[in-house]
C-alpha cells in the first residue's frame, strides 16, 4: 500500500515537473497590420487564437492602452477580457490612425498552428462602427505565409516567420 | 443696479462653469507633474542634433536581433521596439550612439492615469469630452472678457503693470495675479478647445496621405542601410519616428516621421518613394498638445502648474467679491423719487462703496427721512425732495462709473422743482494720480447749478476710512442740526479689537505744542512703521488717526494739541505709566519701499512722527534723505535724538530742514525747489518718494515734483505716480 502510495505521489510531481518545464513552444511571427484610410481616432485592435466554436483561447496582442475604449471591442470583452481580465503585459501596443501600419511580434503557441484553430482581428474606433472579424483566417502555417485583406479598418496582414 | 456688459458676461460664464474649472484645475495641477516626473529620467545622453540618423541604425542593428521601429520622444527620449538576441520582442530606451538599454518604458502611474481621464472626459467618454471642451471655451471667454475688465480698471493697455488701486485682499489680487496668469490661462483654455475640436473632426483633417512609387527590385541587396546617404544627412533631432521595413524585399521600405514631413525610403537604394509634408493643422494640433501638456519642457510645467493653481484662486476670490457685491447691494427704497425727502443717488464700479450708501439711507430712515436710493444714472426730478446725497467712486482714467456715466448730461437737462442742499462723497485712493477724480467733476458741476445748495463741500474718502466718513457724518449733524447715526450700519470688518497699550516716555510741550508719546504694547502685536493708531475718544465717536513710528519695538506719535482737540488734549494729561485702549490699523500704501534705489522722506510738522522708524528700516543702507518744514529750531529738537541714531547708522544720509518763522524763513516746498533736479534723478533711476504731513503741503509739494520732473527728466509727476513711487500719507 505504502508503496503504491509513494509512486502515486513521485507521479504527481513528475508530472507537475513536466507541466512546469514544457511551457506551452510558441513561434515567433513578425506581424505587420496596415490600415486603410478611415477617418476617426486611432484604431483599437485584438489578435486572439479562437477555437472551432469561436470559443476565445489566447490573447496575442492589443494594439491601444487606454482600457477605457476596451469595452468598444465587444466580443473579446464579453467573452474573455470583461469576464476573466487577463494580464496583458507585454503584449499591449499603441494605436495608429488612418493610413498608417503598426509592427509588432506574436507569440503563437505553435500547438494551436495547423490544428483547427483560428487567428482573429477584431477592430474598433472611438464612436464608430466595431469589426469583430475583421481579419480572421484558419490558423495554418500557410495562411501565415500570406497577406491577409481586412474588412474594416485593417487594409492587411503580413507576417513572416522569425 | 447697472453693471457693465462685460462683468456682467465674466461672471455669469464664471458661475455656470465654477464647478467643472475647480475639477479640471484640480486635475491639471496634478498632471503638471507629469511631464516633470518623466524629465527626470535623464535617458538623453548626448545632445541629439550631434548624432545622425544612420549612426542610430547601425547601433540598434547591430545591438539586436531585429529592429522594428523607434520613436524620438518630447524628452528627446529614444524608445525603440526591437527584437532582443534572446528572441524577446520589447520596448526599450536606448542610447541613441551605442543603442545600449538606458531604461525600459513604466506604464503611466495610476494616479495619474486616472487623473487624466478625469481631465479630458470625466470619466463619460465623448460626452465628457464634449463637456470639457466647452468648459474651456467658457473659460477662453471668461480669460478674455477679464483681459478687458482688468484693462479698463488700470486706465488702459498701456498701463496694463501699473499699481493696482488698493483694495481688501480678494479684489487686490484677483486683478494683481489675473495680469500674470491670464495669458498662460488663455494659451491653456484654447489648446484645451483646440485639442477637442480635434476629437470631434471640428477641424479639417490632419492626415497626410502618400502616394507611393513602385520600389525597384533589382537592386544590390547587399547595401546596408546605415551607409545610405540619406540617413547620413538627417540627424537626430529631426526624427519623431522610423519605422523599419517589414522585410528584406525590395518592396518593403523605410517610413520616416520627421519634424516636418513623412518620406518613405528605398531600403537598399535610399530613393524617396514618397514625400509629404505635414499639413498645418497637423503641426497646429501637436503645438498644441505640446502647449497644453506641457510635455517635454520642466519649465512650461511648471508655468502650467502655477497657472492652474492660480484658477483655483480666482474662483475662491471671484465667489467672495461676488457674495460681497451682492450683499451690499443696495436695496429697494420704501419711498418713491416723488415722495421721498432725501435723495441718495450712488455711483460705484465694483460695489464697494455701496456698504457705505446702505449706511447712510439706514441712518436716515432710523432719523425719520423718506429715502429713495438710486444709482446717478438714474437722476430725474425729485418733487418733494429736499436734501441730496451723491457717493461716487472714480473708474479708470478719472472717468465715471459704469452706472454713473450719463449723470453729468442729465443734470444739465434735468429741471429741479425745488431747491436742493446737496453733498457729495468722493470715494478713491490717494496712490492714484487722478484721486477722486470724477467726484471732483460732480461737485463742480453742481455749484454752477441754480437750484443747488451745498451742504458741506466735497469730502474725499481714501481707501474706504471709515473714520473719514463718520468724521463726515459729525460735521454734517453739527451743520444741520441732525442727529444722524450711522457708525452701526457700517461693515464691522474693518474695526479691529481694540488693545491696550502702556505708556512709557513723554517728552515736554514744545513751542509748537508739539509733544511726542511713545507706547508699549501690553501684548506683542505686529504693526510697521507708517501704519496707523486709532483712536476712539469716545466709544460712539470716530476714531482719530496718527501715523505710527516702529521704534525698538515701541509705538512712537508725535502729537500737536489743538484748541479743541479732545484727543491732543487727553494725550497730553497723560503720564508715564498711564495705560489707553486703541487700535493698529495696517496702512500698506506707507510702509518703507522695499525695492525702490533710494528714498526721500518728506514732512512737515507732526508728520515726521513715521520716518522716526521707517528709516531703521533701511537695512541696505540705499541713499535716503530727509526733508523736514518746521516752524523754528526749537520746533526740531524733540525728535533730534531719535534721528542722530539713523545719521550715525549711516541709515539716514542727510537732513535738510526748513524753518518758516527763523533764519531765511523758508518753506518746505522752497527747500525742496533748490534740490529739484537731484530729487528727479533720483525719481528717474527708480527712488521712491515718501510724503507725510498736512494735505496743503502735500498739494505743494506734488506741483514743486512735477516741476522739477517736468524740467530735468521731461516726464510729467503722474508716469511716478503710477509706478507706485510716491507714497502719500497726508491728513
Amino acid at each position: 500500500m505504502k508503496r503504491i502510495l509513494g509512486l502515486a505521489f513521485s507521479l504527481v510531481i513528475l508530472t507537475t515537473l513536466i507541466a512546469f518545464v514544457q511551457a506551452p513552444d510558441t513561434v515567433g511571427y513578425k506581424c505587420m497590420i496596415q490600415l486603410t484610410n478611415y477617418e476617426g481616432e486611432g484604431a483599437y485592435v485584438v489578435v486572439s487564437v479562437v477555437d472551432k466554436e469561436d470559443k476565445y483561447v489566447e490573447t496575442l496582442y492589443v494594439q491601444g492602452d487606454d482600457e477605457e475604449w476596451y469595452r468598444d471591442l465587444t466580443a473579446w470583452w464579453k467573452n474573455l477580457y470583461g469576464v476573466k481580465r487577463p494580464t496583458l503585459d507585454g503584449i499591449v501596443g499603441e494605436t495608429v490612425t488612418g493610413g498608417q501600419r503598426k509592427m509588432t511580434v506574436l507569440q503563437i503557441p505553435s500547438d494551436k498552428i495547423d490544428t483547427g484553430f483560428k487567428l482573429r482581428f477584431e477592430s474598433a474606433v472611438e464612436d464608430h462602427e466595431y469589426y469583430k472579424d475583421d481579419v480572421e483566417f484558419d490558423l495554418t502555417t500557410e495562411n501565415l505565409a500570406t497577406k491577409k485583406e481586412g474588412k474594416g479598418y485593417i487594409r492587411y496582414v503580413r507576417m513572416i516567420k522569425q | 443696479m447697472t453693471i457693465s456688459i462685460w462683468r456682467y458676461s465674466h461672471l455669469v460664464l464664471a458661475l455656470s462653469s465654477g464647478l467643472f474649472l475647480i475639477l479640471a484645475s484640480v486635475t491639471g495641477i496634478v498632471l503638471a507633474f507629469e511631464p516633470m516626473q518623466t524629465a527626470t529620467n535623464g535617458y538623453n545622453p548626448v545632445p541629439l542634433n550631434e548624432v545622425r540618423l544612420s549612426e542610430t541604425i547601425a547601433a540598434l542593428q547591430q545591438e539586436y536581433d531585429e529592429v522594428l521601429s523607434f520613436k524620438v520622444d518630447q524628452d528627446d527620449y529614444i524608445l525603440a521596439n526591437v527584437v532582443t538576441k534572446e528572441g524577446d520582442n520589447k520596448a526599450l530606451y536606448v542610447h541613441p550612439k551605442t543603442a545600449k538599454v538606458l531604461g525600459v518604458p513604466e506604464p503611466q502611474h495610476p494616479i495619474f492615469s486616472f487623473t487624466t481621464n478625469l481631465h479630458r472626459s470625466l470619466f463619460l467618454k465623448s460626452v465628457g469630452r464634449f463637456f470639457v471642451g466647452l468648459v474651456s471655451f467658457l473659460l477662453c471667454l471668461i480669460a478674455v472678457t477679464g483681459l478687458l475688465l482688468i484693462i479698463k480698471r488700470q486706465g488702459g493697455l498701456l498701463k496694463f503693470f501699473n499699481k493696482v488701486q488698493p483694495d481688501y485682499f480678494e479684489l487686490r489680487y484677483h486683478v494683481v495675479l489675473g495680469r500674470w496668469f491670464l495669458l498662460p490661462i488663455i494659451l491653456i483654455a484654447a489648446t484645451g478647445v483646440y485639442l477637442s475640436a480635434e476629437k470631434f473632426s471640428l477641424l479639417p483633417s490632419t492626415r497626410v496621405t502618400h502616394k507611393i512609387m513602385e520600389p525597384e527590385d533589382h537592386v544590390d541587396e547587399n547595401i546596408q542601410a546605415s551607409d545610405l546617404a540619406i540617413f547620413k544627412e538627417i540627424t537626430m533631432d529631426q526624427v519623431r519616428l522610423v519605422t523599419f521595413p517589414f522585410s528584406p524585399f525590395p518592396e518593403d521600405y523605410f517610413e520616416l516621421a520627421l519634424q516636418n514631413r513623412e518620406l518613405y525610403v528605398h531600403q537598399y537604394t535610399g530613393a524617396i518613394l514618397s514625400e509629404q509634408p505635414y499639413p498645418f493643422t497637423y503641426l497646429a494640433s501637436r503645438l498644441s498638445l505640446t502647449l497644453h501638456t506641457g510635455q517635454g519642457s520642466v519649465l512650461w510645467s511648471l508655468i502650467l502648474l502655477l497657472a492652474s493653481s492660480s484658477i483655483l484662486f480666482f474662483i475662491y476670490s471671484g465667489f467672495v467679491m461676488w457674495r460681497k457685491r451682492v450683499k451690499n447691494s443696495v436695496g429697494k427704497s420704501k419711498f418713491s423719487e416723488d415722495e421721498s425727502s432725501h435723495i441718495l443717488l450712488y455711483g460705484s464700479e465694483t460695489g464697494n462703496t455701496n456698504g457705505f450708501v446702505l449706511a447712510l439711507q439706514k441712518g436716515l430712515i432710523k432719523a425719520g427721512k423718506r429715502v429713495f436710493v438710486a444709482p446717478l444714472n438714474s437722476y430725474t426730478t425729485y418733487k418733494k425732495a429736499t436734501d441730496i446725497f451723491i457717493l461716487t467712486s472714480t473708474y479708470g482714467e478719472g472717468e465715471a462709473p459704469t452706472n454713473a456715466n450719463k449723470f453729468l448730461d442729465k443734470l444739465e437737462t434735468v429741471v429741479q422743482p425745488n431747491q436742493l442742499n446737496y453733498s457729495v462723497i468722493g470715494f478713491g485712493s490717494l496712490s492714484y494720480p487722478l484721486y477722486c477724480q470724477f467726484a471732483i467733476d460732480v461737485a463742480q458741476n453742481l455749484r454752477k447749478q441754480d437750484n443747488f445748495k451745498e451742504t458741506l463741500p466735497l469730502v474725499k474718502i481714501n481707501n474706504q476710512a471709515k473714520e473719514t466718513f463718520l468724521d463726515w457724518i459729525e460735521k454734517y449733524n453739527q451743520r444741520t442740526g441732525e442727529r444722524l447715526r450711522v457708525e452701526a450700519y457700517l461693515p464691522k470688518s474693518n474695526f479691529l479689537k481694540p488693545k491696550k497699550f502702556e505708556v512709557i516716555f513723554k517728552t515736554e510741550v514744545n513751542v509748537d505744542q508739539t509733544f511726542l508719546l511713545q507706547l508699549k504694547p501690553r501684548k506683542k502685536i505686529k504693526f510697521q512703521s507708517g501704519d496707523l493708531l486709532a483712536y476712539r475718544p469716545k466709544e460712539d465717536q470716530a476714531p482719530r488717526l496718527y501715523s505710527i513710528a516702529k521704534y525698538n519695538g515701541t509705538l512712537l506719535l508725535s502729537i500737536k494739541i489743538h484748541e479743541h482737540g479732545i484727543c491732543s488734549r487727553y494725550f497730553s494729561t497723560l503720564e508715564t505709566g498711564n495705560k489707553i485702549t486703541a487700535n493698529i490699523q495696517k496702512n500698506t500704501h506707507f510702509h518703507f519701499p522695499k525695492k525702490a534705489t533710494s528714498v526721500t522722506c518728506i514732512a512737515n510738522g507732526t508728520g515726521l512722527a513715521p520716518f522716526l522708524g521707517l528709516i531703521a528700516e533701511n537695512k541696505k543702507r540705499i541713499p535716503l534723505d530727509l526733508f523736514w518744514g518746521g516752524r523754528t529750531k526749537a520746533s526740531y529738537q524733540i525728535y533730534e535724538p531719535f534721528l542722530s541714531t539713523h545719521l550715525e547708522s549711516k541709515q539716514l544720509q542727510q537732513v535738510h530742514l526748513a524753518y518758516s518763522q527763523e533764519g531765511t524763513k523758508q518753506y518746505i516746498q522752497q527747500l525742496l525747489e533748490l534740490h529739484s533736479k537731484e530729487i528727479a534723478e533720483k525719481l528717474h533711476n527708480g527712488g521712491a518718494i515718501m510724503i507725510c504731513g498736512s494735505l496743503a503741503m502735500h498739494k505743494q509739494v506734488l506741483e514743486v515734483l512735477d516741476q522739477a520732473t517736468l524740467t530735468y527728466i521731461n516726464q510729467p509727476l503722474r508716469i511716478f505716480e503710477e509706478k507706485g513711487q510716491i507714497l502719500s500719507d497726508c491728513y
